[in-house]
């Protein structure tokens, strides 16, 4: 049985819609819309309500961080909780934070760390939205330890299409609950969540920058600390080629113990955690995207990616050093508008999930691939994983390699690189592995069960056909892979 | 801008050391007590308070915490301690606006933690208030805290200080004491009379070797001011350094940021028929 409170009554509300052009983050897929903020839980139900009335789809969007389309809706109706972003409550006994759908990754650890506490799991950007990271179950550094976003998901308050409130937790409505963390927003709108965070003893991290000669060295190291080490991720230089193949630096960072570092104590000022919005005090970070945007240009990614590698050996002299949690965690936010240098075209990410077995000979195939065709990515980051209990689930006991690809205006090469990508997708899908649907733009149809396993497609299905019969929760991304 | 801004701080801080020696003769505020006793701080749950109480306990120091909201404090003084695997912070659940408290409970934290030699007040209460509001509940708490309170607390400091002839009281007040403004009438006149109050303790203090110091600060980033928008506001932390720097340096009133001390200089000197048309 659910229990369903009744549904606000605001039915009759006009809903004012605006037309909007609504893109990926990678700004290279996304179209026309009409977009809605709402501020409310009334809001949200009026909206539902107005697009049921229309007959119409309806995408539901946080904070855009999806390179792909998992939050654009062509010629349809896209709601922007972005609006919904206060933090109902911390408690600092226990950590706990009850959440609006639109409270950013920066807004609960602004709250958190001044009592001690980190979130759990954390992108490499802090813009995106609480709501937005349960539906796609995000995954940080830490993944291979303390698994996925949603497994810090206490509960959460779950809006279906009739405007019903549906309370969801591993004790109630589990099969929801489940499904609808990494179920990219076809069931239901997270109306409110209440999140983890983890204690911390230190405002700061101890940080180890080690040189990855090639990729199973990278392998090695990963599988080495991975039992000692609290975050893992290693940064790879994929236009290296022959013996250095797959080369990179590891970043490896360990919480403190309490008394370890008492200096530590004053960087729980959240002031202080914040990543620098200038270089030497004197260069705004805004303005750096035009200098990558001319590497690019000019082809100059492969020397940018060899001077980073060298610059590893000093850090490597220099490890361990401290930083703090905000320093280490959101290195996407240390330029802003740093994916303005892929202009005009934009980029994709390509995340293949590899199982443990097959992951060092796939991904060498895949850069292999990659090199072969042209479309050598600009950044490559490696990262371990674990299963975890969520239906529609990216992760495995393996690897992932994010590949970060420029896309050309160019309608030829952009269908070559497309091809590139799906002849990967086979080989990974061939392998078992898996995608992330907060990064893909590239998969078809075919892939669905592919990727999920026929049963749990089939449980996922019969659940949109309960909360949703009427379809009318759609994005781009699940028209096109056929959910 | 910013260095500009440092080079004058600099000039206008040479200024207040040499008034300050005129006055005080040669040194004599600074470094009088060996720093090893209990601390108090009044107002520690969050922003400079917090801040202040982080730093002191990690330079080893015994810290009574005291605030009101007794989840928030208790949690705070737990995070301190666990962080640095020590018991140096301890928490008294305490509401400044009960004044008379304030003597019992100062010997009980004696009784408990060993002899006080250093209070800093920085509990303060600054409710919105609009341009028509004339609330005197609203005023009535902001004296009975910022002021009131900070009677009570530094009145029962400076019994035991001058008895025993040493120790330090550091009173925050703020840069809004300089001017009464449109913006917060009662709000800049407590803590006009806490500054004012601080001045005549240090004046009474002083010939027996007791330093007290008066703090002015600027925009600094706290719960308080968290929905003002502040341009250019410090970390809590960054406070917190700078009025312990100025505690070690003995001085008498220290603005902070130090930038501060020139922008209210410009508008101490505002002529008042001017003033009145202004905003701020």
């Amino acid at each position: 049985m659910t229990t369903s409170t009744s549904p606000p009554t605001a039915d009759a509300l006009p809903v004012p819609w605006r037309d909007e052009s609504v893109m990926g983050f990678g700004m290279s897929v996304g179209g026309p819309a009409k977009v809605f903020r709402p501020q409310s839980v009334e809001e949200v139900a009026a909206a539902f309500g107005d697009v049921r009335r229309q007959g119409a789809s309806l995408a539901l969007r946080g904070a855009g961080c999806s390179y792909g389309d998992a939050s654009t809706n062509r010629n349809g109706h896209v709601l922007d909780l972005t609006g919904m972003n206060s933090i109902l409550s911390f408690d600092p006994a226990t950590g706990v934070a009850e959440c609006e759908p639109g409270v950013t990754v920066r807004d609960l650890w602004k709250r958190s760390i001044a009592h001690g506490y980190w979130p759990r799991v954390v992108s490499g950007t802090m813009q995106v939205s609480m709501g937005g990271a349960a539906a796609m179950n995000i995954h940080g550094k830490n993944n291979y330890r303390l698994g996925a976003f949603g497994e810090g998901v206490r509960s959460f308050e779950l809006m279906t299409p009739k405007g019903e409130l549906v309370r969801c937790s591993r004790e109630q409505n589990a099969d929801l609950f489940h499904a609808a963390i990494g179920g990219f927003g076809m069931l239901g709108c997270f109306t409110k969540l209440e999140i983890e965070t983890k204690r911390v003893h230190s405002g700061r991290l101890r940080v180890w920058g080690i040189v990855a000669k090639d990729l199973d060295h990278n392998f090695e190291i990963l599988e080495d600390l991975h039992g000692e080490a609290d975050y893992l991720v290693s940064w790879v230089d994929l236009h290296a080629t022959g013996a250095s193949l797959g080369r990179g630096l590891m970043h490896r960072a360990d919480q403190m113990k309490p008394g370890e570092d008492p200096d530590g104590l004053r960087f729980y000022d959240p002031a202080l955690q914040d990543v620098p919005s200038t270089i030497l005090g004197l260069v705004p970070k805004g303005w750096l995207w035009p200098g990558m945007w001319c590497a690019v240009k000019f082809g100059q990614v492969g020397l940018v990616n060899w001077l980073k590698f060298q610059a590893g050996f000093r850090e490597e002299r220099q490890s361990p050093y401290l930083q703090t949690h905000g320093a280490f965690h959101f290195l996407l936010d240390y330029v802003p508008r740093w994916q303005w240098m892929t202009k005009p075209g934009g980029l994709i990410q390509f995340q293949p999930f590899v199982p443990k077995a097959e992951g060092p000979q796939v991904l060498r195939r895949l850069i292999e691939i990659c090199q072969r065709d042209g479309h050598v990515p600009y950044l490559g980051v490696l990262k371990k994983h674990k299963p975890d209990p969520f239906l529609m689930t990216h992760a495995l006991d393996g690897y992932s390699m994010a590949m970060d690809i420029c896309v050309s205006k160019n309608t030829s090469k952009r269908d070559s690189l497309w091809r590139t990508c799906r002849e990967m997708a086979d080989v990974v899908l061939d392998a078992g592995g898996r995608f992330y649907y907060a990064k893909d733009a590239v998969l078809m149809e075919s892939s669905f069960s592919r990727l999920h396993g026929g049963d749990a497609v089939a449980q996922f299905r019969a659940l949109k056909q309960r909360w949703d019969p009427e379809g009318m929760f759609q994005t781009d991304l699940s028209r096109r892979m056929g959910v | 801008m910013m260095r500009h801004g440092g080079r004058s701080d600099k000039r206008s801080d040479r200024g207040t050391r040499l008034e300050l020696q005129s006055v005080a003769g040669p040194r004599l505020l600074a470094n009088m007590s060996p720093r090893k006793g209990t601390c108090i701080v009044v107002g520690a749950s969050s922003g400079i308070g917090l801040a202040l109480a982080r730093r002191l306990a990690q330079s080893q120091r015994k810290v009574a915490m005291l605030a009101r909201r007794e989840g928030e404090l208790e949690a705070q003084a737990a995070l301190i301690n666990e962080s640095l695997a020590n018991e140096f912070a301890k928490a008294y659940v305490h509401d400044v606006a009960d004044v008379d408290a304030a003597e019992g409970l100062f010997d009980r934290i004696e009784a408990e933690l060993g002899d006080v030699d250093e209070l800093h007040f920085v509990a303060g209460v600054m409710p919105e208030v609009g341009p028509d509001e004339f609330d005197l509940g609203k005023d009535r708490l902001q004296v009975q805290v910022n002021f009131l309170g900070a009677v009570a607390w530094c009145n029962a400091a400076a019994r035991r200080f001058q008895a025993r002839k040493r120790g330090c009281i550091v009173g925050v007040t703020s840069v809004a004491q300089d001017r009464g403004r449109i913006g917060r009438p009662v709000y800049n006149a407590s803590k006009a009379g806490m500054d004012t109050y601080l001045e005549a303790l240090r004046n009474r203090l002083w010939r027996v070797g007791v330093q007290v110091t008066t703090i002015r600060p600027g925009f600094v980033e706290t719960p308080m001011t968290a929905g003002l928008r502040l341009k250019g506001a410090i970390p809590a932390d960054k406070a917190a350094e700078l009025i312990l720097g100025a505690r070690d340096g003995g001085k008498a009133i220290a603005y902070v940021p130090r930038k501060w001390r020139l922008i209210m200089f410009v508008i101490r000197n505002i002529p008042s028929f001017v003033f009145r048309k202004l905003s701020i």
